[in-house]
């Protein structure tokens, strides 16, 4: 008989590439789950805003006594009463430091808030916030983009570049302009390549602002703790919102805590400064527990989508080769830039859509007027200049009587191919998603045209967009003894499923289960730096930073194994029974293993890593840059439409989308971003739109603003995952929350043009619109 | 003043200022469910049953709802059809709206036996899922019919 102990069997850890089932299903289902506004907070006065009822204006007066005398009133405070206590620093943005949490001496968009009532009751400070009367003198209001660029008022009398942004440095006290931003992409030479051309096509693309309605409305809360200040906000930005209120009063960053539950949705809209400003500078200075709550009407004017002019050009030889493509991107971003100057910068410089083009030339702008600020909401403004450059390629390809699709997969970028903003292309597999979702629709099979007044056609259109870089993501876990796990990061779960692959990426490295591992929400106090849950990036950087944080473990794990059981770390390894040692076949559990070296039920060891990327800032005249991002974003969409010519209605038969996410950590929600990606999409493409007038947002509720229900669901809807995976991503991983929307109205407007062969520049691709352009058509 | 209500099976004595919207004195008495959306019955994330029928809690006063049966999600419990399907289909993202479809699923699944999805949608087309869960969703009701009916 052998003394060797019989080989031990050992499962495969197995929890990437499952579809484990979302965090927090059941109590999210029955409701019972604890959004912000849920969280227990100390009794608060509730906050009022009285907003500005003029676009551009010079406040003369504030005549707040009628305010005061409302029974319930406890103060009411000013712009002038802030900038009294907390000076230039009141002044808060990612970007710029341009935005008071209340006007001061002047308003810059019609909704601006100007002075703020605390009551003790939410009804009484509302109510009251209307006693409240303004003298202003108007000033003529910037409207649009064309005469911002062209005209003599400014919005700001001089830019200011705050800290968090450092190479915007150089635009400090840049006087009389509303271009708060100017990005330059130059590749090439334009003209050589114009003579080459055997057909060019231009166009005057316009994507209106829109608004993110996530159905869960703004809420912040704030107060004072000892000599610390309390924050618990809808914010998908803890760490950075951290940062802002230390700097705006003068603290520590370990006397701001802020915090955050799961958000009821976001897509950008609960990003850098939103509440949290005014909410903390109210309790810090008034010394008093505030909480502000806002109406969906506030909401509204709150944060938008950029409304972006795109003027385009793009040429073909006779074979089908791109030889010559340029775009002037402008980007209205509102009073105030938020991240507008990034979003003009990252989105504009892939105007002219992943392919392989040897001469462009790419001006992209960010444009300050008296509306809303704009902000980053969903795609980065990717969306915006994907219209023209997909509406405009499948021009060409008419021009050329080519195949849309098969025009397109001659020119896109390939593995290992030079971008036009000269970074090499890696794990963005354009051809491959293209050639998904045209096998889905059936594009080669023969399609009825026509029945009745209905129009059929076939569209297509991919798209491209850089991760954000560099930022930085930190993970620390604490193993507990009975083998469960406590993860503490900055990500916000908002709908993404942040929560279940962050557990999933760790939990396959610890060989865990579902349920043995918690994500403990965002708690400034707690979990470490986040740079912001958004713009995809929380799968590879978040993820890798867990990854780092659980190989730490595991290798921790096996050095205390390998002593414990007095042979070589190298002969150790974790399985999901514990620790074996190979040599012996002897096996150690977490549990026994944790328990012998601390001598104790319940203890926790604890693990960090941290992840940071980095880029080469790409060059003021050319915007080339050898590493502009750190990984590619790949997507493409492809519709089947019917188009009703006497009444100008869409409806989609079959939208078809997929995304190259590097590898998929959990399918089942990867599907649901693209599907989701792909119905909001749907929308902007359709109907999804704000409207001004003289300033004013004019259907700024949800009775006039319209969404997608159940019942614009296309008839088949079919998300596709494309799996490359990145060299460096977590088991190859990157993220999908924006693929999904990026490539969707050009795809439908290009089945548009298929069916009933008019090309709409415009969106939302209304009833009106398709039959104007029906109509023009017939001239 | 004072009134009674019936929520989810069980009186509750409430204290209420006039005028004030059933969708508030719900969340004082700790239903998280019950949420607004919009203030103006357009998204459907504050619905609940009132004698089995839906209504906007943000458009109901709470004055109106004595000697009647409030129901909520939260008291349908963690074993209901409904809720169970919803789960199983994976019919969530960010959540927020989700208590709002599961009521009127509810409230479908008791006035029309067998909705086909053209009957869903008619059904559901009032409620906003901005993540766009509508797929899972469809889905969760059809399993719930097909479950309820075995």
């Amino acid at each position: 008989m052998s003394n060797e102990a019989p080989a031990i069997e050992i499962e495969d850890s197995a929890a990437v590439g499952q579809s484990w089932k979302r965090t927090n299903a059941e109590s999210k289902v029955m409701g019972t789950f604890r959004y912000t506004a849920d969280l227990p907070v100390p009794k608060c006065l509730y906050l009022g805003v009285h907003r500005a009822s003029q676009p551009h204006a010079r406040i003369v007066h504030i005549d707040y006594e009628g305010a005061l005398a409302v029974p319930g009133v406890i103060k009411v405070v000013t712009g002038a009463d802030l900038h009294n206590v907390l000076g230039e620093e009141m002044m808060t943005g990612p970007a710029f430091s341009d935005q008071p949490p209340l006007a001061w001496q002047r308003v810059r968009y019609l909704g601006e808030p100007v002075a703020v009532v605390i009551a003790t009751d939410l009804a009484t400070a509302r109510a009251a916030a209307d006693e409240i009367f303004v003298e202003y003198e108007g000033l003529t209001p910037v409207l649009d983009i064309d005469a911002a660029v062209n005209g003599q008022v400014f919005v700001h009398s001089e830019l200011r570049p705050s800290v968090i942004f450092q190479d915007l440095k150089h635009l400090s006290g840049r006087k009389e302009t509303n271009v708060n931003y100017e990005y330059h992409l130059l590749l090439g030479d334009t003209d050589t390549g114009l003579q080459k051309a055997a057909t060019t096509v231009t166009g005057e693309f316009w994507t209106p602002p829109t608004s993110h309605v996530a159905i869960e409305l703004f809420n912040a809360s704030a107060w004072i703790e000892d000599d610390r200040l309390e924050l618990v906000s809808t914010t998908q930005t803890p760490s950075y919102v951290r940062q802002t209120i230390a700097s705006m009063l003068h603290i520590r960053l370990n006397q701001v805590r802020v915090r955050t539950s799961a958000l009821g949705g976001s897509f950008g809209s609960k990003m850098y400064d939103r509440l949290e400003p005014l909410v903390a500078a109210i309790a810090w200075t008034q010394k008093l527990p505030v909480r502000l709550e806002l109406t969906r009407e506030e909401s509204f004017v709150l944060t938008t989508r950029h409304g972006v002019a795109v003027s385009s050009q793009m040429s073909a030889d006779a074979e089908g080769n791109i030889v010559s493509a340029s775009a002037d991107v402008r980007y209205d971003t509102g009073a105030y830039a938020d991240v507008g100057p990034r979003i003009a910068a990252k989105s504009g410089m892939v105007a002219c859509g992943p392919y392989r083009i040897e001469n462009a030339r790419i001006t992209s702008r960010c444009i300050y007027t008296n509306k809303p600020s704009a902000g980053p909401f969903r795609g980065f403004g990717v969306p915006q200049v994907t219209w023209s450059h997909e509406s405009l390629i499948d021009e060409l390809a008419r021009n050329l009587e080519q195949d849309p699709a098969a025009f397109r997969r001659r020119n896109l970028l390939r593995e290992g191919d030079m971008s036009p903003m000269g970074t090499v292309m890696h794990s963005a597999d354009f051809v491959g998603c293209l050639d998904a979702v045209t096998d889905a629709v059936g594009w080669d099979e023969p399609m009825q045209r026509k029945a009745g007044n209905w129009r059929w056609g076939r569209g297509v259109a991919v798209g491209l967009k850089a991760v954000l870089t560099p930022t930085v993501s930190n993970a620390v876990l604490q193993l507990n003894q009975d083998s469960s796990a406590t993860l503490l990061i900055s990500t916000v779960e908002m709908g993404q499923g942040s929560d279940t692959i962050m557990a999933q990426i760790a939990a396959d490295i610890l060989y865990l289960s579902p349920g043995q591992i918690r994500v403990v929400s965002p708690d400034t106090d707690v979990t470490p730096y986040d740079t912001i849950t958004a713009g995809s990036r929380s799968t590879y950087h978040s993820g890798n930073a867990v990854k780092k944080a659980s190989e730490n473990m595991r290798d921790r794990l096996v050095d205390m194994a390998a002593a414990q059981m007095r042979v070589s770390v190298s002969d150790c390894k974790l399985t999901s029974r514990g620790i074996l040692s190979s040599s012996t076949q002897r096996i150690i559990s977490i549990e026994e293993l944790m328990l012998s070296q601390f001598g104790a039920t319940g203890t926790t060891m604890t693990t960090e890593a941290n992840f940071t990327t980095e880029w080469t800032p790409y060059d003021k005249e050319s915007g080339q840059s050898s590493k502009v991002t750190e990984h590619w974003f790949a997507g493409a969409a492809a519709a089947e439409v019917a188009v009703d010519i006497r009444t100008g209605r869409i409806h989609i038969r079959h939208l078809a989308v997929a995304g190259d996410v590097g590898r998929a950590i959990n399918p089942t929600l990867v599907r649901q971003q693209l599907a989701g990606g792909a119905i909001m999409g749907m929308g902007h493409a359709l109907f999804d739109e704000i409207v001004f007038d003289e300033g004013q947002m004019i259907n700024g509720t949800l009775l006039d603003y319209q969404l997608p229900s159940i019942k614009d669901l296309p008839d088949r809807l079919t998300p596709i995952i494309i799996e490359n995976p990145h060299r460096n991503g977590p088991f190859g991983a990157k993220g999908v929350g924006e693929t999904g929307i990026i490539p969707i109205a050009p795809a439908i407007a290009n089945a548009v043009r298929d069916a009933i062969g008019v090309r709409i520049t415009t969106l939302p691709l209304t009833p009106e619109r398709v039959l104007n352009a029906l109509a023009e058509q017939g001239k | 003043m004072n009134l009674t209500l019936n929520i989810n099976g069980t009186d509750h004595s409430v204290e209420f200022s006039d005028g004030e919207l059933l969708l508030d004195v719900l969340r004082r008495l700790g239903l998280t469910s019950v949420r607004e959306g919009c203030g103006v019955g357009a998204c459907g994330s504050c619905t609940v049953l009132i004698d089995g029928h839906s209504v906007s809690s943000c458009l109901t006063l709470a004055s109106r709802c004595e000697n009647t049966e409030i129901q909520t999600s939260e008291g349908l419990g963690s074993s209901d059809l409904v809720v169970r399907a919803f789960i199983d289909a994976g019919a969530l993202q960010c959540g927020y709206c989700i208590p709002g479809f599961v009521m009127m699923t509810t409230e479908l699944l008791a006035e029309n036996h067998h909705p086909d999805k053209q009957a869903i949608s008619d059904h559901l087309e009032g409620n906003i899922c901005r993540c766009g869960t509508y797929p899972e969703i469809m889905n969760a009701v059809l399993a719930a019919i097909s479950e309820r009916d075995k």
